[in-house]
């Protein structure tokens, strides 16, 4: 295989050109994931919704705690992504691609867990046709279809030079790489124009990636229920959500570091600082979550408190408790100090915080529905094997998709990794120099310098 | 290695416009069921200041996003001209690189 750059990158390539025995068995055992999940819908679809755990008054269970879950986790893409591209953090290059990839992938999951949660899929068309949008659900709808489609566009503007490497070396999918290129040679003009449009696109993504989870906040905090009601649900949601993002992309990195030899290019410093983001994400969510039960608590109200009791010591103790540890106590503990066994302690922190992330969206959904303000009665909620399926094949989804991905396209973005050799130290020795106080102010940046 | 011959170019040209035109249909149907909702609301009578804020917000976006995907389509594919095929590395000082 020829390099594609010149520099030594072909371990990039690799995976796209060869297919080992661990693929085929980790698709086979995320296969089974899947078909459990299609086997548990498919249950449900005959049956109807009584085949869950689902009842009055806890209408809402494993599908929505998943949807919330889901569409938090695509914060790690864009999001942070854009982030560090709009700040010109130079660590960001091995890193983007990857995030940018996990948005897409969970976003199609997260808003699929709608349409199971429907029961009836074929429902969607009367939100569609007679739709309101006085109701948050439908704000919903409509702010996830613009990140979605943001998301689709800000993961393909930047793989297009690489596509077009694909298309120059690689002897398969010649058709496919060709068409995907739209004929990139590189000239300064395409520069400009792809430089322009990923500049507008980092932009653009980060308003839309705040407001999406904002508004699924909204579908709760809109409501009267208790500890729902709440002005802080918003940026809390936003907080939760970068926060799982960014656990959910180290896991992500680590394990596509083990299995294609990516040693070289995602270092212990691109954990090290990963897991400082994730650490002031942990204090972030601790002190929201604080602030969001401590005033719950003083106030008093009866229909509240029997909420905060429920989750503090009533059934769903174990699962705020454990909540809390592997949000707060566990992570805390292993990123406190990074300068040993780094990728293992980030990588335990960020297991940790996904499972805590989930616990979270199901002590936010589940404890208030099972204590309604409007008198129903007390209920409590046990998810039958259908959610356990579709639960499990939701993350077999999500995984079998990222892995497929990864035969198709560089999950690390070579023409990034390709312009920090060229151009990148060079600019960053000048951009500092900047900052001293004996030379002048930078000038500001051009028009799409932002990838440059 | 060999370029492609002219009818495969011509399918590459037509498969990538398809798409650009796929981009023009996904985003055209959503601003007109969100224009469909807001006159739902205004026939109806059914609080059509919400509907109406909030595209306010949505239906720009989505054209910005439109128009994003537009001139990038048309921006590489109008500096391709009929160059489809993988083209020979420039020499060293020429304009054509490798990356952005």
């Amino acid at each position: 295989m020829a390099d594609p750059a010149g520099t030594g990158d072909e371990v990039l390539l690799a995976p796209i050109e060869r297919t080992g025995p661990g693929f085929y068995w980790v698709v086979g055992l995320l296969s089974l994931l899947v078909l459990w999940g299609a086997a548990a819908y498919a249950t449900q679809f005959v049956g109807g919704l009584g085949v869950t755990g689902l009842h009055q008054p806890v209408s809402w269970g494993f599908y929505v705690a998943n949807f919330v879950f889901f569409i938090g986790i695509s914060h790690a893409g864009t999001l942070i992504s854009a982030i560090l591209r709009l700040s010109r953090a130079e660590w960001r290059r091995p890193i983007t691609r990857m995030a940018e990839v996990i948005t897409v992938m969970v976003l199609f999951i997260g808003a699929g867990q709608i349409l199971v949660d429907l029961g009836r899929p074929d429902r969607i068309m009367n939100v569609i046709r007679y739709g309101r949008y006085q109701s948050p659900l439908l704000w919903d709808a409509t702010s996830i279809s613009a990140y979605l489609t943001a998301s689709i566009v800000y993961l393909y503007l930047p793989m297009i030079p690489d596509i077009a490497i694909l298309r120059d070396r690689l002897a398969k999918r010649k058709l496919l790489h060709t068409v995907l290129a739209l004929g990139w040679t590189g000239t300064l003009h395409q520069q400009k124009v792809l430089n322009r449009a990923i500049a507008i696109m980092a932009v653009l993504v980060i308003p839309i990636a705040v407001s999406v989870h904002s508004v699924v906040s909204f579908v709760f905090s809109m409501t009267l229920q208790p500890m729902w009601h709440s002005t802080i649900f918003g940026p809390y949601f936003v907080v939760g959500a970068i926060f799982s993002g960014i656990a959910a992309l180290i896991v992500a990195m680590i394990a596509f570091r083990r299995a294609y030899g990516l040693q070289s290019y995602l270092k212990p410093i691109h954990f090290r600082y990963l897991g400082q983001l994730l650490l002031i994400m942990s204090l972030l969510w601790f002190y929201f979550t604080f602030a969001e039960y401590l005033t719950g608590y003083y106030g008093s109200e009866p229909e509240e408190m029997r909420v905060f009791w429920a989750k503090f010591s009533g059934p769903f103790r174990v699962l705020f408790w454990a909540m809390a540890v592997t949000n707060f106590v566990i992570p805390v503990v292993m990123l406190l100090s990074l300068r040993r066994h780094t990728v293992g302690k980030v990588l335990v922190a960020s297991i940790s915080v996904l499972v805590g992330m989930w616990l979270e969206r199901f002590i936010i959904v589940v404890p208030t529905l099972s204590n309604p303000r409007l008198p129903f009665g007390e209920g409590i909620y046990w998810p039958t094997w259908v959610e356990w399926g579709e639960l499990a094949g939701s993350f077999g989804l999500f995984a079998l998709f990222y892995v497929l991905f990864t035969k198709f396209f560089p999950v690390i973005s070579i023409w990034e990794i390709r312009e920090g050799r060229e151009v990148g130290l060079k600019e960053v020795e000048e951009r500092l120099l900047t900052y001293l106080p004996d030379h002048a102010e930078p000038a500001p940046p051009k028009a799409g310098a932002v990838a440059r | 290695m060999s370029r492609p011959c002219a009818a495969s170019e011509r399918t590459v040209r037509a498969i990538q416009w398809a798409m650009a035109g796929a981009a023009v249909c996904f985003i055209g149907g959503i601003v007109i069921w969100i224009t469909h909702l807001i006159r739902t609301a205004w026939r109806l009578g059914d609080g059509p200041s919400a509907s109406i804020g909030i595209s306010l917000v949505a239906i720009p976006v989505f054209l910005t996003l439109l128009g994003v995907i537009l001139y990038v389509f048309r921006g590489l594919l109008a500096e391709a001209g009929g160059r489809i095929g993988p083209l020979p590395r420039p020499p060293e000082g020429d304009e054509q690189g490798g990356g952005v």
